[in-house]
């Protein structure tokens, strides 16, 4: 029971301080509106376009195939690292390669697939295209 | 010898036979099937006679023949008893039904109608029921076939199905019965369980043992620890819910007259001597066990006086010949009832053979002037027939006189010897004399009507070129009714109970013999012992039972000639006019039978507004689970909708709280947060 | 046999399924520009096939049964092959089989199709893998090894806007749940000290003080597996989803995902959370499952009576029919004799409605295929036009209601007697309350098919094809249902084994 009312208390506590420091600025600050401080802030950068703007999927094509070789890497690293005593003390080769091998097949197949079917083709969209040739015209 | 009782079935199964044959291979005979029907039921005839010579030969027959269905308390069972009684109304029933078979052939073939077929077959099975009927040994059976007998009714009564006014008075008397009979179903029910046993005859029979219970030896249930006096009334009533529907007694009568819409000769076979005659056959085949119930005999005599004098008064308004037989059928059996009240078993089956022959008569001669009028019923349409159609005439004169219970035809005995048992015995007891007083107030009121409609039918003058120059009628119209005028007149001497009393002629009253089991019978099914069992106590009149005998008889008579005069003087004359214009506000009260139809109409609908609340309980709560629970779930299912709204990010919120309230539900019932 | 064969061939059921899917995969990368939608639906549905073979032989020679050695355990005691997992095995085959062999004709204009052959394959592997699972960890794995594909199925018509945003709404719900399991798995983890079924069971019963921390975990477990189960508060994706996705993908997810669901809840619950031991120590999840099953059957049912969407309405009545086998988790008490009955009751429950419910959702491929459309009202009138797939129609939505000829009546009967006479009248009289709404909206289709008129004379002239493949697994799923009459006997009592095995 005690353990609770313990955490409970640093909950309050916690919300307590920033809300507590919110007010106090609120009521001691004073108030001077102006234009460059409502403004988006974006890295410094004037704002151009709006916020709700779509990228192409392929961003998330290439995205996906990176975690792929991501979780790749994490599995073989360790593997890595104790392959070598692994061996030494033992272990047949066939029993440490044959799992990672595997592993390693079956994202190759899904890599391969995914290559041949196009994933990581750069698209030529049309609106990309357009919109790329419009800005040579421009420049 | 061949046992005769060993062809009680055959009785019951050559008229079914004939049903078999008209309905599958009735249009390939000649007259569609209605030599067939004939023969079985002269069959019929024939071993019932042979059967009622083996009971004054001194035998009875008790036996079950079939057990369709046993069980650890009852058995229930098709079976035949033959005693006086039932080996009487076998005689009537097949005698009626074959002279009935021989007239349809003028009546039916001879007009050209068409689905005889149909017709005969449905005369044949509607014989073979109340046959069946008629030989039941035991409540269920008698049951079984009254409803069958009821089905018949219903079948041929709408045989002009095509007209309009047949199947609404077929579905009518259908109905109005059933009525009745639902109360005969509980009553059978009833009796199986208050005695385990339905059987009318022999030492473990259902009256036997209420006798021995009200006696303090037998042991049976009642339901809630009821005094077995007044259950074994409620039984009595139940059953007679059937009895009174069958029988056309009020308030149940409503049916009969309307069923005139059947087929002449179905009119007098089923509306007038056998069916109806079913109620009141029943009520003296247990009479062993309405007698015990002094309350049970009281109502009896008391509708049955009521429904004499209540029918007869409309009877005397009606225009059309089968409505004044009809509403006179409906009064003579409250007579019987009458009788069977008042504890003159005797009388009561004595009236119902006089009253089977003249009535089938009266019907049959209807018919056969409805052939002659080419089928107009209008008696003012008629007149002067006399001389046109003498044999029609005399024949229904007799059948008139019989039935206005003018000495000595056949009515005159039976219905003298009713009133004479109400009088002595109604002497002790109110409610029975107040049946008599009915009983006897109908008389006049029944000679009237019955003259007006011979005068008004077949004297005077012609009224109508129709009446000038019937159509001839050929030997199978003449033949039945001479048969039948003949025992309307000579009927009435198998039991001349006056004449013995007055005269000190022993042994003449044959059928008080008959039914005492004089010549053969069974034990406990006998008049001496109902008569035992009964409730009554004779009292007399002017100082003793020959003066009681003869001033009774001496009254109804007078009173049957007086209204038989008042008819004379009305309408016999060459031109009758109608005089109920003399009636002032009763005619139309009478016009329209007091109103009962318009009352069970209005009956019915009520009935129906209290089904339509039992309706809208069921649909309302009882079919609540159902469609309750389906206009809950499309109200509920709109609010589930209303849940899903499409919002992913709702979704995830209702998840993340539905996930939060069960962990709350388990941690606070685990005490986890303690 | 296992004594011959090496350990690891008990898990060829599986295998068989992935290195299917891997082939496909393997043949579409080596030519992808080739059409050829029949070879894949053929390999694909022989390779369901053959792993319900293996399965049902298995079954037979009495692989992983207490009789020949009892349960087979691999990997450290991360996988253990038994009777249950390998019931549940040939529901998961079987309903694949259906589909793939019912998508032949749905994706017959399809461009690329083999996506969907292998997709569907995997996820069945990871199925066959949940049913084998022995260990948390394996089960987080399997689980998300059958839903990734899952997402990506419902999306699979990628230019139908529709089947996009059911997809993406199932996405995002199911990272909701598998997040919520994850935290479940992990706290269980930090309060026994082990994934492996056999010692959490062991720990749940010395666990003191950290029982809230256990009894946390194990709840939201519970929402993990009743977001799997679409069973109410985590079956919102399940509407839209179903709705949304090709009707194949429908089927499959309704029947075998929702089956995978309950088999992981089946061994959970009973291997790693033994009942007697949890209520010990004060985590009454029955309680939990009780809720969830009144709710979910409840909620599922009165959904299900106002839609207007044949389609939307079956959804809803797979959420019904969620609940109804909660009841095999919820009808449970500590010690008592009658819980294998229960649970085996709920499984062939499961089993049979695997049957019927796919053919249901296949029914409804076929008139998305038709293109009749989609309300009641536009299945008016079909049974003239194509009287034997909706004589089969007919015969999954009796099933489905429970009606007494067919085998949906006797998995119902069993699974409600069951739990009366585990004392939870309330739980059978509220799904016979269920039931009967049930009858309500299953007989609305019926009624629709067989004797309703159509709107206009033209309006069932689109029935122009009879795409065969379809029809066979339609008519294959009806006689399924009708033949597993019969032989309701051995599948029960195979059901009440498998559950023997987890008490």
């Amino acid at each position: 029971m005690s353990d609770w009312i313990a955490i409970g208390a640093l909950a309050a506590v916690g919300l307590l301080i920033p809300i507590g420091m919110m007010t106090v600025s609120a009521l001691l600050r004073p108030s001077v509106p102006e234009t460059g401080k409502s403004t988006t802030y974006e890295s410094g950068e004037t704002p151009t376009g709006g916020t709700r703007i779509r990228f192409n999927i392929q961003y998330y094509m290439v995205a996906l195939l990176f975690v792929v070789f991501d979780i790749e890497t994490v599995l073989l690293f360790p593997w890595a690292v104790i392959y070598r005593p692994a061996i030494e003390a033992g272990v047949p080769m066939t029993d440490l390669l044959w799992p990672m091998l595997t592993f390693v097949g079956i994202l190759a197949i899904g890599l391969g697939w995914a290559w041949r079917t196009g994933a990581v083709e750069w698209a030529r969209s049309s609106r990309a295209a357009s919109r790329k040739t419009e800005r040579d015209i421009n420049t | 010898m061949v046992d005769a009782f060993a062809y009680v079935p055959a009785v019951v199964l050559l008229p079914f036979f004939s049903f078999l044959v008209a309905l599958g291979a009735g249009k390939y005979l000649p007259k569609g099937g209605a030599f067939g029907g004939i023969a079985a039921t002269a069959g019929s005839f024939l071993l019932s006679l042979w059967i009622a010579t083996a009971v004054a030969g001194g035998r009875a027959y008790n036996e079950t023949l079939y057990t369709w269905a046993a069980g650890d308390q009852f058995e229930l069972t098709f079976g035949a008893l033959i005693d006086p009684l039932s080996a009487l109304m076998l005689v009537i029933v097949t005698l009626v039904a074959l002279l009935v078979h021989v007239f349809s052939l003028g009546y039916m073939n001879d007009e050209g109608e068409t689905g005889l077929p149909r017709y005969y077959a449905g005369l044949g099975l509607f014989t073979a029921s109340m046959l069946g009927f008629v030989v039941a040994d035991n409540l269920l059976m008698a049951f079984m076939f009254f409803e069958l007998v009821g089905l018949c009714s219903y079948l041929l009564i709408g045989f002009h199905f095509r007209e309009p006014g047949p199947p609404s008075a077929a579905k009518k008397a259908f109905l109005v019965t059933r009525f009745g009979d639902y109360f005969f179903l509980v009553g059978v029910v009833a009796v199986f369980a208050t005695f385990g046993t339905a059987a009318f005859a022999g030492e473990g029979s259902f009256p036997a043992l209420a006798e021995a219970a009200l006696a303090g030896s037998g042991d049976v249930w009642t339901p809630g620890g009821l005094e077995l006096q007044t259950w074994l009334t409620v039984v009595g009533l139940l059953v007679l819910g059937g009895v009174v529907g069958k029988s056309a007694q009020f308030p149940l009568h409503t049916w009969l007259p309307d069923a005139m819409e059947g087929p002449t000769p179905v009119s007098a076979l089923i509306h007038a001597a056998t069916m109806v005659a079913a109620g009141v056959y029943l009520v003296a085949r247990m009479y062993g066990f309405y007698a015990l119930t002094p309350t049970t005999l009281a109502v009896i005599a008391f509708i049955g006086g009521f429904t004499a004098l209540f029918a007869a008064t409309m009877g005397v308004v009606k225009d059309e010949l089968k409505q004044v037989l009809a509403y006179s059928t409906i009064s003579q059996y409250g007579y019987m009832m009458l009788a069977l009240g008042a504890g003159g078993y005797v009388a009561a089956v004595f009236h119902l053979t006089t009253h089977a022959f003249f009535k089938a008569l009266l019907f049959l001669g209807a018919g056969s002037v409805i052939i002659a009028m080419h089928h107009n019923e209008d008696m003012w349409d008629m007149g002067g027939l006399k001389s046109r159609m003498p044999v029609t005439y005399y024949t229904f004169l007799a059948g008139s006189l019989a039935l206005a219970g003018i000495f000595p035809f056949a009515g005159f005995w039976s219905k003298d010897e009713i009133l004479y048992e109400a009088l002595v015995h109604g002497l002790n007891e109110p409610l029975l004399l107040g049946g008599y007083v009915m009983g006897l107030l109908a008389v006049p009121v029944t000679a009237f009507y019955t003259f007006r409609m011979v005068f008004l039918t077949f004297h005077g003058e012609p009224r109508t070129d129709l009446a000038a120059d019937p159509e001839p009628v050929r030997w199978n119209v003449k033949g039945p009714l001479t048969v039948l005028g003949s025992l309307a007149v000579v009927t009435g001497f198998i039991n001349m109970v006056p004449v013995q009393k007055v005269l000190g002629l022993e042994g003449i009253d044959y059928l008080h013999r008959w039914l005492d089991n004089e010549w053969g019978g069974i034990e406990g099914l006998s008049s001496h012992h109902y008569a035992d069992l009964g409730p009554y106590s004779s009292g007399y009149i002017a100082g003793g039972e020959v003066p009681t005998v003869l001033v009774g008889a001496a009254v109804s008579l007078g009173l049957a000639l007086a209204g038989l005069g008042l008819a004379w003087r009305l309408y016999n004359v060459t031109s009758p006019t109608e005089h109920t214009a003399k009636l002032g506000g009763i005619k139309d009260v009478l016009y329209n039978n007091y109103y009962l139809d318009e009352l069970q109409v209005w009956i019915a609908y009520r009935t129906e507004d209290i089904a339509g609340g039992a309706d809208t309980f069921d649909q309302g709560i009882i079919d609540g689970v159902v469609n309750g629970v389906s206009s809950v779930s499309l109200l509920g299912g709109s609010r589930v909708r209303r849940i899903q709204t499409g919002l992913v990010t709702q979704y995830a919120a209702m998840l993340t709280l539905g996930l939060i309230a069960l962990l709350v539900l388990l941690g606070v019932n685990g005490g986890w947060f303690l | 046999m296992s004594s011959v064969a090496p350990a690891w061939s008990a898990l060829s059921p599986a295998l068989l399924l992935g290195l299917t899917g891997l082939a496909l995969l393997l043949v579409d990368t080596i030519r992808p520009n080739e059409r050829s939608n029949t070879s894949m639906a053929v390999v694909s549905a022989l390779g369901a096939l053959a792993s319900l073979s293996v399965t049902v032989w298995f079954v037979i020679a009495g692989t992983g049964h207490a009789d020949t050695g009892g349960a087979i355990t691999l990997l450290e005691g991360a996988v253990k092959v038994d009777t249950m997992s390998l019931f549940f095995t040939a529901i998961f085959a079987s309903v694949t089989a259906l589909v793939v062999v019912a998508a032949h004709d749905y994706f017959h204009d399809h461009q690329r199709p083999a996506a969907f052959y292998s997709l569907t394959l995997f996820a069945a592997t990871g199925m066959a893998l949940l049913a084998v699972a022995n260990s948390l960890a394996i089960v987080f794995v399997a689980l998300e090894m059958v839903s990734l594909p899952s997402y990506a199925l419902v999306a699979f018509l990628k230019k139908n806007r529709g089947s996009v945003e059911a997809g993406l709404k199932y996405f995002l719900i199911g990272a909701l749940s598998s997040a919520v399991f994850l935290f479940g798995i992990s706290l269980v983890y930090a309060a026994t000290g082990s994934l492996i079924f056999g010692e959490v069971a062991g720990q749940i019963e010395s666990l003191d003080t950290l029982s809230g921390v256990a009894g946390i975990g194990i709840v939201m477990i519970v929402g993990g597996v009743a977001f799997k189960t679409a069973s109410v508060p985590f079956h919102f994706w399940a509407p839209e989803a179903y709705e949304g996705a090709p009707a194949p993908v429908s089927a499959f997810l309704s029947s075998a995902s929702k089956a995978a669901g309950f088999v992981v809840a089946f061994r959970v619950f009973t291997e790693a959370f033994p009942l007697g031991a949890s209520l010990a120590a004060d985590i009454n999840w029955v309680l939990a499952f009780g809720v969830l099953a009144a709710v979910t059957m409840t909620l599922g049912n009165f959904a299900a009576a106002v839609q207007e969407e044949v389609k939307r309405m079956l959804a809803y009545s797979s959420i019904g029919h969620a609940g109804y086998a909660l009841i095999g988790l919820a009808a449970l008490s500590a010690g008592s004799a009658g819980n294998e009955a229960v649970m085996g009751a709920a499984m062939a429950h499961l089993l049979v409605y695997g049957f019927m419910n796919t053919g249901a959702f296949l029914f409804v491929a076929m008139a998305e295929r038709w293109g009749i459309g989609r309300t009641f009202e536009d299945y008016a009138g079909l049974a003239r036009r194509a009287p034997v797939a909706c004589t089969a129609m007919a015969v999954f939505m009796f099933s489905l209601a429970g009606l007494p000829p067919f085998a949906g009546f006797f998995s119902k009967y069993f699974l409600f007697m069951g739990a009366i006479e585990n004392g939870f009248l309330w739980l059978a009289g509220l799904g016979a309350v269920n039931s009967v709404v049930s009858l309500y909206y299953y007989s609305r289709v019926v009624r629709a098919m067989f004797l309703d008129d159509p709107a206009t004379p033209s309006a069932l002239d689109a029935i122009d094809v009879r795409p065969t493949a379809l029809y066979a697994a339609v008519v294959f799923a009806a006689v399924a249902t009708v033949l597993l009459l019969p032989g309701f006997g051995p599948v029960i009592e195979a059901a009440e084994a498998a559950a023997a095995a987890l008490f």
